[in-house]
């Protein structure tokens, strides 16, 4: 067995209430690595086409990867992918907390589950004796992420869902201490297998190949992350709210339904603000982590909880034009509670609120007006009256009451909070994205509109280029399993120095957006490991990996999502932006939104697709996609 | 002409409010010039708040434009930026 890996596949079958211990593929690792692309491979492969995500065919696949439970920084995530729910293609989500650390120590690569119980259930996984408990979870079943989770009490780890889940809320999540899976409705597959709760428990421990020289290396990455201006400082002071002072300032902070890209009050929600009110009360990571990115604040009532993302406080703030933290941290910590996405929730309630405002929509949602709110999140947990609706996402909801102009989805995944009408290559990013419109599926928009090191955002120049290798590079880091945050680390401490407004920063910025096939080509070099991924994965396995090897291996990943979705039906046509994003300016010196359509095609290109988005047979082979 | 400032939250903090409004600056060198005349402090602590700062005129980053003597015009949003991560 290749190092790194536990060398274990648990199947569980919930129907019959039976599980096998698989060995791991190696062939399949090898080409994968784990999380996101092994557990894709398997979906692809255990799946016929047009199953129904909610019925017993879609199978739940938890997986981690050669770098879970190594202790390396930000390596303690785990993928789950399935048939989505909310988009017919391929469901995918990450998750920190500890989970994949238990995984691991139990030693289990991949959890596979198949079928459906007929009453609720939750598991007991032993790692080390090789027993599955299935027991009775009717005293759970209905209760929060929260309860549940302290129910089934410390010394394990666990993933639960909450009501969002069991009800099939089509963006339900699984939650894993405070973090959550939140994207592309697992947690409604996994509620329709009526599966509450599963725990791990296991003393193994991870070999590797030389463990020296990981303990070494990742010595020195710990310390460059904890000096690194972004991980380090930015994100470890304010959390990731901190990006607020960015994308409102750069027009792409969304404000009433991705009407605005700015609001006057934004810095209400920023991290800055939550630093300087006093909210926060300890800094929270997940295991392992030295950046810290979590927040605690005190909610009335509750006490401390965590607090929100920057995603949660843009789509749940200025998106409904409530930018006031108050709000956010209660209606996140209902979201994280409950166990349902804060990007789709906020994405959803904004697009009722502009149905609202047009006399498309009877409710009691409106802009600006908090009241109403905390109750519509309760009742689209548990699908009561117009919640239910709202329970199936914003595409479905455009489709009952009209306002397809100004839902806010890419393939049915609710857009994130970064307008791209400001970031174009994020614009490609998003509508190109296997799972939907996601930004943590590359994110595009640091080269470009966030990092300290921007390229002209909108114009053409590598506008098709960077979602390509930032595409690729999110799925081989999605497979180790890795947080994407390890990859703003790679912009030296020098960069964050530089004057934006000096010569010598529009210089390389210059150089930058006019390398174009130069950019790919360094990227793709099959000669040495450049980065801490490459050089983690050949201590952990062994096996050597550069960072061309790494970025095929991504492109591979992503070229089989994308065989995945045409198989379910998806297709070029799919590969768009909404109609708002495309048609309506919110820069005074544009006159319409995104330019998609001169860039897709070039996008195709680079990926060896056809003009139709397919690719191309000798682009599969070359990088051995089975199909 | 008017012109509406936002700053950093940083700078904000030294300088006890986050908006403002600059009656008739021609370019980014006024606005910065007309921001300092509202410090207190001293010069190097106004470089020290401002040095790694870019400006951003209605969403888009001067040095996309034309630098420090990008053209103002009448209600431009002109605000301080710096680099960020979040998720």
């Amino acid at each position: 067995m290749i190092k790194g890996y536990a060398g274990r596949v648990l199947e569980v079958d919930l129907a019959t209430r039976s599980f096998t211990f698989k060995p791991l593929d190696e062939d399949i690792a090898r080409l994968y690595l784990g999380g996101k692309g092994y557990g894709t491979r398997l979906l692809y492969d255990m799946t016929e086409p047009g199953i129904d995500p909610l019925g017993p065919e879609n199978p739940l696949i938890f997986a981690t990867g050669p770098l879970n439970g190594s202790l390396a920084p930000q390596s303690n995530r785990f993928a789950v992918v399935c048939k989505s729910p909310l988009t017919g293609g391929i469901g995918s989500a990450a998750c920190g907390g500890s989970f994949a650390y238990g995984l691991k120590k139990a030693g289990i690569d991949i959890l596979v589950f198949r079928n459906q119980s007929s009453t609720p259930l939750r598991l007991e996984i032993n790692g080390d004796q090789d027993t599955v408990d299935f027991l009775d979870a009717s005293e759970l079943w209905g209760k929060g992420t929260n309860a549940t989770q302290k129910a089934l009490g410390k010394g394990r780890n666990h993933a639960v869902i909450g009501p969002a889940g069991e009800n099939l809320v089509l963006y339900a999540g699984i939650v894993s201490d405070e973090r959550i899976a939140g994207r592309t409705g697992v947690g409604a597959v996994m509620g329709s297998k009526r599966l509450k709760a599963i725990s791990v428990t296991g003393t193994r421990k991870l070999e590797m190949e030389d463990e020296n020289k990981f303990k070494d290396y990742t010595k020195w990455l710990r310390q460059h992350f904890r000096d690194h201006p972004v991980l380090g400082e930015k994100l470890r002071r304010y959390g990731t709210m901190g990006i607020v002072n960015t994308t409102h300032a750069r027009n792409m902070i969304p404000t009433h339904n991705f009407k605005f890209g700015h609001h006057d009050d934004a810095m209400n929600v920023s991290g800055e603000y939550l630093e300087d009110h006093g909210l926060v009360g300890v800094k929270s990571s997940c295991i392992h982590c030295p950046v810290a990115c979590g927040r605690d604040v005190t909610l009335e009532g509750v006490g401390r909880i965590k607090g929100p993302e920057y995603e949660t406080a843009a789509l749940l703030g200025t998106n409904l034009d409530i930018p006031d933290l108050k709000w956010v941290n209660e209606w996140n910590h209902l979201a994280d509670d409950l166990g349902m996405d804060s990007i789709s929730l906020g994405a959803t309630l904004g697009f009722a609120m502009e149905l609202k405002e047009r006399g498309m929509l009877q409710s009691c949602l409106t802009f600006g007006e908090s009241s109403g709110v905390s109750d519509m999140i309760r009742d689209i947990a548990h699908r009561r009256g117009l919640g239910s609706d709202l329970a199936d996402g914003v595409k479905r909801m455009s489709e009952k009451y009209g306002g397809k102009t100004f839902a806010m989805h890419v393939k049915g995944l609710e857009l994130s909070a970064y307008d791209p009408r400001g970031s174009f290559a994020q614009g490609v990013e998003y509508a190109t994205t296997n799972r939907g419109g996601c930004h943590v599926q590359g994110a595009s928009m640091y080269f470009e509109s966030t990092g300290p090191l921007t390229i002209n955002p909108q114009n053409l120049k590598l506008k098709a280029e960077i979602p390509v290798v930032q595409q690729n590079l999110a799925c081989a880091i999605n497979s180790m399993v890795l947080c994407i945050f390890t990859t703003y680390g790679l912009m030296p401490k020098a960069v964050h120095q530089m004057n934006p407004n000096g010569l010598l920063h529009r210089t390389i910025t210059l150089l930058f957006e006019n390398s174009g096939p130069f950019y790919r080509l360094i990227s793709g070099l099959k000669i040495m490991p450049l980065l801490w991924f490459e050089k983690w994965l050949t201590y952990i396995t062994g096996e050597k990996f550069t960072s061309g090897r790494l970025q095929e291996i991504g492109e591979r990943i992503f070229n089989l999502e994308r065989m995945y979705n045409l198989r379910e039906g998806l297709t070029g046509k799919d590969d768009t932006l909404p109609d708002r994003i495309l048609h309506e300016s919110t820069f005074p010196h544009l006159q319409s939104g995104h330019p998609l359509d001169q860039l897709l095609p070039r996008y195709y290109q680079i990926r060896g697709w056809d003009e139709y988005g397919v690719p191309l047979p000798r682009t599969l082979a070359r990088l051995q996609v089975r199909l | 002409m008017s012109i509406t400032v936002d700053l950093t939250y940083d700078l904000a903090k030294a300088l006890g409010f986050r908006r403002f409004e600059i009656e008739a600056p021609a370019t980014l060198q006024d606005v910065l010039r007309l921001t300092r005349a509202r410090f207190e402090g001293e010069d190097a602590a106004f470089e020290k708040l401002t040095r790694v700062t870019g400006f951003v005129v209605n969403g888009v980053l001067i040095s996309h434009a034309r630098g420090m003597d990008t053209p103002l015009k009448d209600k431009d949003r002109v605000s301080f930026l710096k680099a960020a991560a979040g998720g």
